[in-house]
């Protein structure tokens, strides 16, 4: 082999490294799956929203990400919200008066907390939250158990792929109960998400069922606590997964 | 070969580190959230809004004198949309292309930040508080020097309390009442108005006329109140039976004039001639000789207007002898007993109560000119612009000591004063107007102001009160919506609950301003018969608005004129007779001279005017003596180091004011119509600006029509005794003599689309729409697969199994678009740029940055307009150039059709455009490579490209300079670069109301919504809606008998169907064939 054919293996790997910056960018293998950023307030998910046997309040992700199941988008609690607890809760640990202090001092100054934005997908994707939530889709299906997490980051890879697999194979609500982390299961009638509006749901899930009511939900947290493990025999759910439905 | 790799070009280690950095690039190139943004949450929530859901406020439109009702679409604290208000007794719903574009003022990149003065000729950022003393203390030496009666304040005309509220605030200074200036209202159709039934604007009942006949009344664009005026021509036109003829008699073929069935082209000035022959006090033989008319023409319309009873005849033309024309043709409306039936003041609007004449501004620049006046106002007009150059507006003004304006914009006219206060806009500030009387319409902010420094006169002047010892007593209420809570019948919970509506009983206090002097007679002689080879017909341009209000509005620049389809530009109407004689081809610059001025513009060559007659349109040429540079359309400092009127606006087109000389008619309205001018060649040629192909159909059916007497349905002649036009719905059916059976559907229909009624035309529709429902890619889509006889049949049903739980299979969405009704008006393609994020394409530093050419419209003379839905406008009929009266004008909204077999589907090598289950065809922005293969393939030619990155903010062509971006629809992607694009039957509507539909535990409900062009069109021509669901009035239409596709020989199955123009010949056209 001569020296000149070994040259000509440059122009080869250039393309080759060229290659791989186009398929990596383009494949949608690219995602910021993981990311979680330091926020201007560290603000405690498990808290607020873990149970409360794990020493959180049990709050439910609706009371302050209010819009969503009425909005794509799902919306951010405004600064009052927070002050409606904190104007008198000032924490009991070193850290939380730290962090409290920090939302204090935003309210003070009439300054929104300018939160750094983990979830987002491209503008050309348009994600209602209204549909998967009034479809009894559990938060953490998606977003991971928020209410376990110290620094909320971004637990789906939200590329399309991941999307299209959930519509295509469908949406077990079983799993999604067991994604949320709830310490209860469906009972073996639960025939998955009703309609939003049906009387006794909320969020798709029935209220009067044993164990059916995540934590915060309109039950006695007592209540809501089953050991039942009967398997589901609700169908998955699939939905529609034309372009059109999400890229317009 | 391992061996060798020691003395090799590139080691194992190297070409790890050229990986490595392949892999940092990769993670910040792709596509997902490197860019950290931001969530900023509220302090303090809004009770009534939910982030990402759109709350609508009901307010009132101030872009012209009518005060149309519009419904603010406002998401997360944005305006993004106007749409008509469905409850408001004027527009019902509809909304005009300068209504849609108010956005695009409030959030005009142009508009001022905050106060400025103007020191040593020099402008400066002053607060408001400095700025606010320093005009307390002009106005204390106003009055303390005595001079303060003298003082002017030039108000934008509107109805409401705010011009009482304006006189008592200047009576409390000392200071005259205001003037209320509207440059385009008719003085003269007001005044004749006033003489003969009263009131200054009757209501036009176009349905119960027998005959139309307008003399140059532009009721369709500029006369009057254009939305409502177009509801009713619309209905009356559209009906199967007894629908009204229309006659246009003018020079020149206006929008309205197109839309007419006749056209009696007079000599300008002479409709008055005919006007008197026609009610029998002159001869029709002398009014044939001085109009220019065939005599039998005349005859034969004296006949019909006499038979037809009621007729409404209107006066529009803007010439010297104005009033008496208008005059003349309400005697012929009293004699043939219109009053009451086809005019009834007792109905008529307050829009036009109050106008200050063009006479009596005209006096108060003269008396700026003598030095009386100490300080003039300024708000929400142009005179420098607007006034002629032979008025001299400038230098007159110049002698007011102390000037302020409270204009948002830079203008012309406050770039001479002293003192900016600016304004805010409409749709952020309180007021009120008359809908009609006994009817008050409610302006309430439907945002927060765009920017801080931007305060509301009426609030600013009752601070200016409030400082005033003499003057603050008067004033108890904070601020303009407490004075206006305070007055309000029922008081703030009676106020509050109005706003629900926007509209609500009670009266508006009436102005009580002392009977103004009457304006100095200016009266012009008839045109000099001598001075110059042409008449010359100004006439206020239908986009822009007569006093060029629209033309710092990309959306109305980039909006061809619904009449020569010409856009970014002024150009100069010559018959192609003419042109032919003189050599002048379209494009070629001319130069058109009167006494007063002269004005050079491209030629555009245009079949409906008159061979010695030339049209120039007004609005355009603002700022044309500022010096043109490469503006990069980032500029956004407080103080603007360019005037004219705004970027968009700025050297653009010609000021057609120039060529006119300061006269007035009988009324003190401005003489439009009132010289002779000469045309000169240039020798120049510019491409001319224009979306239009060819204004010939060369047999291609596209735009399709009917006579009125194919339809089966009896249409009387005129005179026709007890012919009732108004018939019950349900009978209407049964009394065709056709006989034909109807598909299943057809029948009576109570319900319309929004109310509106669209009758269906008995007989077999000729096009068989419901095989497009089934069309073999449509069905491929819904996977029915096979032939319905095949033993597979509908069991192989792929990916779109028709009992798919989601069910988009079982919908066909469709839309119907009835040329009979359609005018032409265009407000649909403004609503399509509003609610998809159209990017303009015009603006003269949007092209190539290589060999770039800074000129207006370059890109569209390039192809590159963006216009989803366009309006094409076809002739029939002139073929051989020569002039003639007898032509047709066809106009057809043309859009993606949303083929069920689409040639553009299957070229696309990256399957970006593709069938939806639900009929849709859809494209798909990122999977586009931008081949432009489909575009190529489209016989409809609806799909647009994305030449630059007009959505990419640090680019140059980039279309949406904040804070324009504020407006954009979140819920539309604003496309990049190199994507192609086009009309979606606004699929994010369909998907919003699918999601809402399914959150309230329901299906969608028929014509539950529409899209943004139905939404808007003020003629009700577009029908939007389900075609597979009989329930929605889509369905129905599709089965009308006057339904075709176009190019249905091309076997597209186009879920868009038109249905045919209806014609009505005239009388000396056999008529019962």
């Amino acid at each position: 082999m001569t020296q000149r054919s070994k040259w000509t293996a440059i122009p080869g790997l250039l393309a080759l490294a060229i290659g791989a910056v186009v398929l990596s960018a383009y494949s949608g293998a690219s995602s910021s799956q993981g990311f979680g950023p330091e926020q201007p307030v560290q603000f405690p998910h498990p808290r607020h929203a873990g149970a409360v046997k794990d020493g959180g309040l049990g709050l439910n992700c609706l009371y302050c990400h209010n819009a969503g199941n009425k909005s794509f988008d799902v919306g951010m609690p405004a600064v009052n919200t927070c002050m409606g607890c904190h104007t008198s809760v000032r924490g009991s640990t070193d850290r939380a008066r730290t962090e409290i202090g920090k939302l204090v001092r935003f309210a003070d100054a009439r300054r929104p907390v300018p939160w750094i934005r983990i979830h987002k997908v491209p503008e050309y994707v348009h994600f209602p939250h209204v549909r998967h939530v009034n479809a009894g889709v559990t938060c953490q299906t998606c977003h991971g158990q928020v209410q376990k997490m110290d620094r909320v980051y971004q637990y789906s890879s939200l590329n399309m792929g991941w999307c299209v697999n959930c519509h295509v194979n469908g949406y077990d609500p079983k799993e999604g109960q067991k994604a949320a982390g709830y310490d209860n299961v469906p009972p073996a009638n639960y025939a998955g998400g009703a309609p939003y509006g049906t009387p006794g749901t909320v969020a798709g899930i029935a209220t009067t069922g044993a164990g059916m009511t995540p934590p915060g939900m309109g039950l006695p947290r007592d209540t809501a606590r089953s050991t039942s493990t009967a398997t589901p025999s609700a169908e998955r759910r699939r939905a529609r997964y034309d372009c059109a439905s999400c890229h317009y | 070969m391992s061996n060798d790799s020691g003395s090799a070009g590139v080691k194992r280690r190297d070409f790890l580190k050229v990986l490595g950095a392949a892999g940092a690039t990769a993670s910040t190139v792709g596509c997902t959230s490197e860019k950290v943004g931001k969530l900023i949450p509220y302090l303090v929530h809004p009770d009534e809004t939910v982030a990402g859901v759109s709350t609508y406020y009901a307010t009132t439109c101030r872009e012209c004198a009518a005060s149309c009702g519009i419904i603010a679409e406002t998401r997360d604290g944005r305006t993004t949309k106007l749409e008509g208000n469905p409850e408001h007794p004027l527009n019902r719903g509809a909304l005009c292309a300068r209504g849609q574009a108010a956005v695009q003022g409030l959030y005009n990149p142009d508009r001022f930040r905050g106060p400025m003065v103007k020191q040593n000729g020099a402008w400066r950022a002053v607060s408001w508080d400095d700025a606010l003393t320093l005009l307390s203390q002009k106005l204390g030496e106003a009055r303390s020097r005595g001079g303060a009666g003298n003082a002017i304040f030039l108000n934008q005309h509107e109805t409401g309390s705010f011009p009482g509220f304006l006189d008592a605030w200047l009576g409390g200074f000392g200071m005259r009442p205001h003037l209320s200036v509207d440059f385009e209202a008719d003085a003269a159709a007001i005044e004749a108005n006033r003489r003969t039934y009263g009131v200054a604007w009757p209501r036009l009942s176009f349905a119960d006329a027998k005959l139309i006949v307008s003399f140059g009344a532009d009721f369709l664009e500029t006369w009057g109140m254009s939305v409502p005026q177009q509801l009713d021509f619309a209905d009356a036109r559209a009906k199967a039976e007894g629908a009204p003829r229309f006659v246009y008699i003018g020079p020149r073929r206006s929008l309205t004039g197109l839309n007419a069935d006749q056209w009696i082209a007079c000599k300008p000035g002479t409709e008055l001639v005919i006007a008197n022959a026609l009610r029998g006090s002159g001869s029709v033989a002398d009014a044939a000789r001085q109009s220019g008319v065939a005599e039998a023409t005349l005859a034969r319309l004296q006949q019909e207007l006499a038979a037809a009873k009621p007729a409404l005849v209107l006066a529009g033309a803007r010439g010297a002898n104005a009033l008496d024309l208008a005059l003349a043709v309400a005697a012929l409306n009293q004699t043939g007993g219109a009053v009451g039936t086809t005019i009834r003041p007792a109905e008529g609007s307050t829009a036009f109560e109050g106008i200050a004449r063009f006479g009596e501004v005209a006096d108060a620049v003269e008396r700026m000119r003598a030095g009386q006046v100490p300080i003039a106002f300024v708000r929400g007009v142009n005179p420098a612009y607007v006034l002629p150059a032979s008025a001299k507006f400038a230098d007159a003004f110049a002698k007011v000591p102390f000037k302020v304006s409270f204009s948002l914009y830079p203008d012309e006219t406050t770039e001479l004063c002293d003192l900016v206060l600016p304004d805010l806009h409409s749709l952020e500030s309180w007021g009120d107007a008359e809908a009609g009387r006994g009817t008050v319409s409610l302006q309430q902010p439907a945002m927060d102001p765009v920017f801080a420094g931007t305060r509301a006169t009426a609030d600013v002047l009752i601070q200016l009160a409030q400082k005033d010892p003499a003057n603050a007593a008067r004033y108890p209420a904070k601020d303009y919506r407490g004075w206006l809570m305070g007055r309000f019948p029922g008081g703030t919970a009676a106020f509050t609950a109005t706003l629900q509506k926007g509209i609500g009983a009670g009266a508006v206090a009436p102005r009580t301003a002392a009977a103004s002097a009457a304006p100095t007679a200016r009266a012009v002689p008839a045109i000099d018969q001598t001075s110059g080879d042409f008449y010359l017909v100004a006439y206020p341009s239908p986009v822009l608005g007569g006093d060029g209000r629209g033309a710092n509005k990309p959306w109305l620049q980039e909006l061809p004129d619904p009449v020569s389809k010409v856009l970014w530009s002024s150009w100069v109407e010559i018959h192609p007779e003419t042109a032919n004689r003189l050599g002048i081809e379209r494009g070629d610059i001319v130069e058109v001279a009167t006494a007063a001025g002269k004005v050079r513009a491209p030629a555009y060559l245009y079949l409906g005017i008159r061979p010695d007659t030339l049209g120039v349109a007004l609005g355009q040429g603002h700022g044309a003596a500022a010096k043109l540079d490469d503006y990069d359309g980032k500029h956004n400092d407080n103080v603007p180091t360019q005037w004219g009127y705004g970027r968009y606006a700025r050297n653009i087109g010609v000021r057609a004011q120039d060529l006119l000389g300061v006269g007035t008619d009988g009324a003190g309205g401005f003489a439009l119509v009132s010289t002779k001018a000469t045309l000169t060649k240039t020798g120049d040629h510019d491409t001319l600006v224009s979306t239009e192909g060819s204004a010939r159909q060369h047999g291609r059916g596209i735009a399709q029509a009917l006579l009125v007497t194919e339809l089966g349905a009896t249409r009387e002649a005129p005179g026709a005794e007890n012919a009732n036009a108004l018939a019950p719905q349900g009978s209407k059916n049964q009394e065709s003599g056709s006989g034909a059976s109807h598909g299943e559907g057809a029948g009576g229909k109570g319900e319309g689309n929004r109310g509106e009624h669209h009758e269906d035309i008995p007989g077999e529709p000729p096009n068989e729409f419901r095989p497009g429902l089934r069309s073999p890619v449509a069905a491929d889509a819904q996977g029915v697969l096979g032939a319905p006889t095949a033993e597979n049949h509908g069991k192989d049903k792929g990916l779109y199994a028709t009992n798919h739980w989601a069910g988009m299979a079982n919908r066909r969405w469709a839309m119907t678009i009835d040329l009979a009704r359609c005018t032409g008006c265009s407000a649909c393609v403004t609503a399509c740029y509003a609610e998809n994020n159209i990017p303009t394409v015009g603006a003269p530093w949007q092209n190539a940055t290589v060999f770039a050419v800074a000129k207006p419209g370059f890109n569209i003379t390039r192809g590159r307009e963006m216009n989803w839905l366009r309006l094409e406008r076809y002739f029939e009929g002139a073929d051989d150039g020569k002039f003639t009266e007898d032509f047709e004008s066809r106009f057809v909204p043309m859009l993606c059709q949303h083929c069920g077999n689409a040639p553009c589907e299957p070229v696309c090598p990256v399957y970006a455009t593709y069938h939806a289950p639900d009929g849709l065809n859809v494209q798909v922005y990122n999977r586009c490579v931008g081949t432009r293969y489909c575009s190529n393939n489209c016989p409809y030619k609806v799909r647009y490209f994305n030449w630059f990155g007009y959505g990419e903010e640090d680019r140059k062509q980039y279309a949406f300079p904040e804070p324009l971006n504020w407006q954009l629809n979140p819920d539309v992607t604003v496309r990049t670069k190199g994507v192609m694009e086009k009309c979606t039957f606004c699929v994010q509507r369909i998907r919003e109301a699918e999601t809402r539909a399914k959150s309230e535990g329901r299906t969608l409900v028929a014509d539950e919504f529409t899209t943004a062009c139905s939404q808007a069109c003020p003629s009700r021509a577009i029908v939007f809606g389900d075609a597979a669901d009989p329930t929605w009035t889509v369905s129905k239409q599709v089965e009308d008998r006057r339904a075709y596709h176009v190019f249905e020989e091309l076997n597209t199955y186009t879920a868009v169907v038109y249905l045919k123009k209806v014609n009505h010949p005239g009388p000396a056209t056999p008529a019962g064939a």
